[in-house]
């Protein structure tokens, strides 16, 4: 039996408050943990499938900014535990009963709701966020947890060195007590196993109820950035309660320990498009740990002949609803309602719900949000000093098309084959040039 | 001299508080509801509040988030007849819980312990 009950008695808030400022343009409508991800997901889905995988079915989700458009998904896609039973997933947008202003930071998120916790009197509380696409098993992390006594347990996984500076980093010492936790350290402290790797935070808290309360009204009540990585945790840590890191590497089955941080529209990009490798890091397909989602309702995808030229599709996820008509799709995510018109080539690209691409127009190596429809013999991501012009280029060259853009053939080179993007920002006339 | 916020619906429990702090040189003021508690620390904050929980209109653990809302930093001492609220989550926003007594020693003890830990901490930052 799962948890032996346990997890009836812990309590889940998910702090899905967050502004998500590096997935911008992706959060420019939307809260982070309701970006769409691998095609068919939101990337909340993940954290929720992982609750409910593993029998956490008591669920808190605390909103913030831009919440509607996740409220909506929350209530299509996760309105099935029962009431009944005590189960809910039930989200909370700032209720400002204890102070009049929105949340100041992660741990005053949780602050803020503390009646939540008098209502429901749990033994302990799993603090997660909609931040990170992985699979999790938090049975594991609770049955290690109560072995080991704890205040306060962090998941922890290994990263290399050079990315573990914009995390928080931990070291353990042999009974996987936590001895230090630094957040973003310019000079990760490595593993002793593996020199080239450092223990990060994954983001997964398990506290003991009271320590969590003591933890987080004290924090309330000093200066403070009123964040679990910047201050909770270093302050337990410093104070010597009982924080022990839980390495998933070495506590989880090796189909049980992805984790991915998606904060940055580069990180996002290498994930999704992980997803596509032969042997991927992240099975989508594994039955025994589900990831639930919802898409609506659209007709199976559609690979049709354009005249001559084929439709095709090679490594790539096509969503239902898409129409491929005679174009190419190669490396890529098609969200569902996708249309890919004659001769056009989409390459190693993430193509959001309802995303049209004109005949012969090129995309590559970009994210192309939703509802944006790219007019024929449009070249996307071939040139960046054209697309600089109107569009944000991650470090690492991806181009990123925002929702809501229209696009539009530049009138001077309309004749040319192959044309950079022109904007036309608003495709109704603008009162100001009505007479 | 330490200014004092007595926030108490009950007339004589004010009154024995004032005589008992006045003598021991600290500068009492006193709030008979929540509502006019908040009002006097926006204005003009004390250096401790000790505060009732039930009260008619706004009670004592609304008042306390209020007051944490207004001065994070602004300690508190929730003084009741009832050790009941102590469970209550809210109530550990406060600095000290004292039950009601006929005998004021405890609660002098928390307020000067309070202020003490208070002084410390500021000569810290210093």
């Amino acid at each position: 039996m799962r948890g032996a009950g346990w997890n009836d008695t812990t309590l889940v808030l998910l702090l899905a408050g967050g502004q998500g400022e590096r997935l911008y343009p992706l959060t420019k409508r939307r809260a982070k943990p309701a970006v769409p991800f691998g095609g068919l997901y939101r990337i909340i889905d993940f954290t929720l499938s992982n609750c409910l995988n593993s029998g956490f079915k008591r669920i808190y989700v605390l909103t913030q900014h831009q919440s509607l458009s996740l409220d909506r998904h929350l209530r299509l896609a996760w309105s099935i535990l029962q009431p009944e039973l005590g189960e809910f997933i039930q989200t909370v947008p700032p209720q400002l009963r204890l102070v009049s202003r929105w949340y100041a930071g992660t741990a005053d998120a949780v602050f803020q709701n503390l009646h939540l916790l008098e209502e429901e009197r749990p033994e302990r509380v799993l603090v997660l966020s909609g931040d990170h696409i992985y699979r999790m098993d938090y049975n594991r992390l609770l049955q290690f947890h109560i072995r080991h006594a704890a205040d306060l347990t962090v998941a922890c996984t290994e990263v290399p060195c050079a990315q573990a500076t914009r995390m928080g980093v931990l070291a353990i010492d042999r009974a996987a007590r936590v001895c230090a936790f630094v957040e973003k350290p310019a000079q990760p402290t490595p593993l002793p196993q593996r020199p080239d790797c450092a223990l990060v935070n994954m983001g997964v808290y398990l506290f003991r109820t009271e320590t969590l309360v003591r933890a987080i009204i004290a924090d309330a009540k000093g200066d403070s950035a009123h964040d679990f990585g910047h201050n909770i945790i270093p302050n337990l840590v410093s104070r010597r309660h009982r924080v022990f890191g839980f390495d998933i590497v070495e506590q989880c089955p090796p189909e049980r320990r992805y984790w991915q941080d998606v904060g940055t529209l580069d990180s996002y990009f290498a994930a999704t498009i992980d997803l596509l490798a032969a042997q991927p890091s992240f099975d989508l397909f594994d039955a025994t740990w589900p990831v639930r989602m919802y898409s609506g309702q659209h007709p199976p995808a559609l690979m049709r002949r354009a005249g001559e030229r084929e439709a095709r599709a090679v490594d790539s996820i096509v969503s239902p609803g898409c129409i491929v008509s005679g174009g190419s799709v190669l490396r890529s995510v098609l969200s569902p309602n996708v249309f890919i018109g004659a001769g056009a080539v989409v390459e190693e690209s993430i193509l959001m719900p309802g995303v049209r691409v004109g005949d012969r127009s090129h995309v590559r190596r970009a994210i192309v949000d939703e509802n944006v429809v790219i007019p024929p013999d449009m070249r996307i991501g071939c040139d960046h000093t054209l697309d600089r012009r109107h569009f944000v280029i991650t470090e690492g060259g991806v181009v990123v098309v925002p929702e809501g853009t229209v696009l539009a053939s530049s009138p001077t080179r309309r004749s040319a084959n192959a044309q950079a993007p022109a904007l036309c920002r608003n495709a109704l006339t603008h009162p100001s040039q009505c007479r | 001299m330490a200014k004092i916020l007595i926030v108490e619906n009950d007339d004589n429990q004010r009154l024995l508080y004032r005589e008992n702090f006045e003598e021991d040189g600290y500068q009492v003021f006193e709030a008979h509801d929540g509502r006019e508690a908040v009002a006097r620390v926006e204005v003009d904050p004390p250096n401790v509040v000790v505060l009732d929980i039930n009260m008619p209109g706004m009670d004592g653990l609304q008042t306390l988030a209020r007051i944490h809302d207004l001065n994070p930093r602004l300690p508190v001492i929730l003084n009741s007849a009832y050790a009941e609220y102590k469970d209550q989550f809210v109530s550990w926003i406060a600095d000290a819980y004292v039950i009601k007594s006929s005998d004021p020693k405890e609660l002098k003890d928390a307020v000067r312990r309070v202020l003490a830990r208070r002084a410390l901490r500021k000569k810290r930052k210093r």
